[in-house]
Order: C-alpha cells, then sequence, then structure tokens
C-alpha cells in the first residue's frame, strides 16, 4: 500500500473533527445574543468607533507585502540551488545570476518608490 | 438549532445533564479580573502551592470570550462598575460568577461614595465568598462548590422547571428585615 | 488658631475610645523670620537674586519642624515655578504633584495647592503653597513648567474642584466622568448606606458616631 495514505487518512480524521465540533456547537448551542458580544473588546471599555470597512490602509503596507514576495520567492528557489550547487557547475550559475537579475528590478522599483523609507 | 433548550424530558436528559455538566465544570477557565488585594490571593491560588492547574484552571483568559467563570477579586468601583458589566456581558454562556472576598459579596470595609456595594449590583452571583482576603484554600473550596452546583445543573425542559420554581419562591420568601438575627 | 478636640467619636456621649480626650490646636502661623536655618536661606537668596519681584509674589514663608513653605500669590506662580526650575542655583527640577487641601473655615481662603518641589542637583525640598477662594477656584496649571503634573492636577480638580487654567485635558481622573460634586473636600458627606442584617438596619460607620 502507498506508504502515503495513512497521512491522508490522518488527515480527513483531522478535517472530519473540525467541521463536527464546529456544526454541533450551532446546532445544539442556544443563541444568546446581546449587544456587547458582538462589539470588539476594548477591556471592558465601549469601543472607539471604526470607520466603515476597517477603515483606509495607508498604502506603503502594499510596498511591504511587495517586498516581502520578492525576497520569499527568491529565496524559495536559491534554497535548491545551493545544494545541488556542484552538479549545476558554470551554467547554475549563470543562470541564477540572470534570474537574481530579474528580481532585482523590482528591488529598485520598490526602493525608488519610497517602500524602503518607513516613517 | 439551539438544541439545548429543546431536550425532552426522561432518563435520557438526566444522563445528557450529567454528561454536560461534567463537561462544563471540569477546567472551567476564569477570566482575569483581580482587582485588588483579592488579585493576590487569587495569583497565590493560581501558583504551585494552591494548585489551580489540578482543576484545569491555570490559564487565566484575558479575553472574555474565551472564560466560563469570572472571579471578581476586589473592590468595584463606580468607574469600573459599566466595565465590569461589559466583561460580563461579552462572556459567552455558560457562564459563572464568584464575588470573591468582602468587597466584591457585598462593599466589604468600604462603604462610601466611591465602591460599589456588592457586585451583585451590576452582575448576577453565583458564589459569594467572603474574607478579607479569603485563603486561598477558601478559594479553592469555593470553587469546587460552584463544580458541584455546576455538575447538577438541569437543561431543557428541566431547567425552566426549575427556574420557575425558584422564582415562586423568591417571590414568597420573607424579606432579610422580617427575619430574626443576632440584632433582635 | 483652631482647636480641634477628639479625632472622632461623638463629643458628650460617653465615647470610651480614648480619643476624645485629644485636644490638638492648629497653629494659625505667621510668617518666620530671617535666619530659616539650613539651606532656607540660599533658597529664598537666590529666588530673591533671580526673580526680584518675589518679595511682592510671596504671601508668607513658613519654616516648622525642618520644613520651609512658601505661600505664593497665585498671579506669580507660574513665574515663581519657571524661576525655581530654571535658575541654576536653584534647579528644582523634580515636583511631587499637586497636592489639595480645602479649609472651609478660612473664607475667601479655602482651597489651598501645595506643590512639595525636590531639587537633585543641590539635594533640597521646599515645599509651595497657593491659596484660592472658593468664589472663584482659578489657578495657573504647572503642565508646561513639570510635565509630570498633568494627572495630579485633574486629581486636584476632581477631588477639590480647583480649576487649573491652561491645562491640557482637565476631566475627572479618579470619580466616573459625570460625577457631580468634589469628593475630598471636607463638607462633602462620606456617602456610605445602612446596612441591612436580619432584622435590623444599622446605618453607615459614617452616620453612627460624629466624626470630625
Amino acid at each position: 500500500m502507498n506508504p502515503y495514505v495513512p497521512i491522508l487518512v490522518i488527515g480527513a480524521i483531522g478535517f472530519g473533527f473540525a467541521i463536527f465540533s464546529i456544526v454541533a456547537a450551532a446546532v445544539t448551542g442556544p443563541k444568546r445574543y446581546n449587544r456587547a458580544k458582538v462589539e470588539a473588546y476594548e477591556c471592558g471599555i465601549q469601543p472607539s468607533p471604526q470607520a466603515a470597512g476597517g477603515g483606509r490602509f495607508p498604502v506603503k503596507y502594499f510596498l511591504t507585502a511587495m517586498l516581502f514576495i520578492i525576497f520569499d520567492i527568491e529565496i524559495v528557489f536559491l534554497y535548491p540551488w545551493a545544494v545541488t550547487f556542484d552538479q549545476l557547475g558554470l551554467f547554475g550559475l549563470v543562470e541564477m545570476v540572470i534570474f537574481i537579475a530579474t528580481v532585482f528590478v523590482a528591488y529598485i522599483y520598490v526602493w525608488r518608490r519610497g517602500g524602503l523609507e518607513w516613517d | 438549532m439551539g438544541l439545548e433548550e429543546k431536550l425532552p424530558a426522561g432518563f435520557a436528559l438526566t444522563s445528557v445533564e450529567k454528561l454536560a455538566g461534567y463537561m462544563r465544570k471540569n477546567s472551567l477557565w476564569p477570566a482575569t479580573f483581580g482587582l485588588a488585594c483579592c488579585a493576590i490571593e487569587m495569583m497565590a491560588f493560581g501558583g504551585g502551592r494552591y494548585d489551580a492547574a489540578r482543576f484545569g484552571m491555570e490559564v487565566f483568559r484575558a479575553s472574555p470570550r474565551q472564560a466560563d467563570l469570572m472571579i471578581v477579586a476586589g473592590r468595584v468601583s463606580n468607574k469600573m462598575a459599566p466595565v465590569l458589566r461589559q466583561i460580563y456581558d461579552q462572556m459567552a454562556a455558560p457562564k459563572w460568577v464568584i464575588a470573591m472576598g468582602a468587597c466584591a459579596s457585598s462593599g466589604g470595609m468600604f462603604n462610601n461614595y466611591a465602591i460599589v456595594q456588592g457586585v451583585d449590583h451590576v452582575v448576577p452571583v453565583d458564589i459569594y465568598l467572603p474574607g478579607c482576603p479569603p485563603r486561598p484554600e477558601m478559594l479553592m473550596d469555593a470553587i469546587l462548590k460552584l463544580h458541584e452546583h455546576i455538575g447538577s445543573e438541569k437543561l431543557g425542559v428541566n431547567r425552566e422547571q426549575i427556574i420557575r420554581e425558584v422564582e415562586a419562591a423568591a417571590l414568597a420568601a420573607k424579606p432579610t428585615h422580617q427575619l430574626k438575627g443576632l440584632l433582635t | 488658631m483652631s482647636e480641634n478636640i477628639g479625632m472622632f467619636g461623638a463629643s458628650g456621649s460617653g465615647d470610651t475610645s480614648g480619643f476624645g480626650g485629644l485636644v490638638r490646636s492648629a497653629a494659625n502661623f505667621g510668617s518666620s523670620e530671617r535666619p530659616y536655618g539650613s539651606y532656607f536661606d540660599e533658597v529664598a537668596d537666590e529666588l530673591e537674586r533671580a526673580y526680584p519681584e518675589f518679595s511682592d509674589a510671596i504671601e508668607k514663608v513658613i519654616v516648622d519642624r525642618g520644613e520651609l513653605t512658601l505661600h505664593i500669590k497665585r498671579e506669580k506662580l507660574f513665574e515663581t515655578a519657571m524661576k525655581l526650575r530654571d535658575t541654576e542655583s536653584l534647579r528644582f527640577e523634580v515636583c511631587l504633584g499637586v497636592n489639595g487641601v480645602h479649609y472651609p473655615e478660612d473664607k475667601d481662603r479655602e482651597l489651598h495647592a501645595v506643590y512639595p518641589l525636590l531639587s537633585m542637583t543641590h539635594n533640597r525640598r521646599i515645599r509651595l503653597e497657593v491659596s484660592v477662594p472658593d468664589s472663584d477656584p482659578h489657578l495657573p496649571s504647572l503642565v508646561e513648567v513639570w510635565a509630570g503634573n498633568n494627572w495630579h492636577e485633574r486629581e486636584t480638580w476632581d477631588m477639590f474642584g480647583i480649576i487649573f487654567d491652561g491645562h491640557p485635558g482637565l476631566t475627572r481622573i479618579l470619580m466616573p466622568d459625570d460625577w457631580p460634586g468634589h469628593p475630598q473636600r471636607k463638607d462633602y458627606p462620606l456617602g456610605g448606606i445602612p446596612i441591612e442584617y436580619k432584622g435590623a438596619t444599622v446605618p453607615a460607620p459614617s452616620e453612627r458616631r460624629s466624626y470630625r
């Protein structure tokens, strides 16, 4: 038998248990609504009123996310190259340099856009 | 939805009550409501010598949404009373309240403009624990009594019947100033 | 000179606590005279040198039990405080907060505000005291001189009713925001409720005996 089948079975059991817990709680539990329960928790004081939809986010967070993507994806490809460095030799080196240069263009974009200045 | 309130009476209900009571009373999670000196004794109760962890209560939840039990430990000032009520409202049922210490039970030694004379003016209390402050063993005793109370709580139609009986008894009861006590 | 007889306890009514026999006379001090003793003379001299109008800012100087108290007029309070903090030879950098006092018998000087000051560079302690009448309880706020006085001034407003002009946010800090009255004044009742026992109701502790 495929050695990975037990993992799938355990995954299914876990998933099924989670679904069962949620459904069982929703079905058997009473619904006791009060206004404070749906309000935000602010250590007991009345919560400060928030703008609709959570308010507008400053755009600088988008640039941070972009930086993360750049470096994270780059690292994901750098790891296997580091592992098989010897076998790939010069070909691998040249190819990785081209890859890093491509990602570097995106990095320059973020840098010139002010994404590294956090104020 | 809301099956708990619609359970039919009978043997099955008694077993379900016992099971539900057993599951609810073990590992009650307290909400941190230590206000004053009684909080020190509550912390001692959570410490190693008077272990709260043996009841599953070592996790004092900071968020009321994850807590079952609110131990009001300490005096509640008039400024703190709405905060106390908001925290109580944000707890999910089933929830219980222990008024720990003399100040939470009745205002304690502070009979003045600033202190609420008994936390039952603000939230419904299940166990009143006297003391100034009560020793951790006394708090443990209160919690064990609360465990017995929770283990024997009724569900469904039995619960409604009990509520009717308790209310009728309270309406027919003699008021305090007509009882005979040490001062009369 | 006001005389206080007993600490608490009903007068003329069989009070056996022993406090009823206590007689304390609170002397109403006149100004002490030079020399003041220890470093107080230096402080007074430096202050006069740095702030020439000091002599008409001051109402009285009291040296009692090894402590110097300068009674200042409220119009000159801010400048005096600035000079005390900034002059090199004085340098009272630390203000231990404002404390309010209420003397209901002292007409036109009912509310006092007391500022204990500490100089860490010179290791000195003095006290400033300002009096205001109840009909016009305004004082300049010293938050710009010593920023730590912010909450102390709010507490003094809350408990005594002294209004600090120029304070960045003078609201109640100990009592709920809409509380009427100022609790620490001498004429404010303690506010206890009668206690109900089985079969009897006992009045609140503050009503059972007359408290001074």
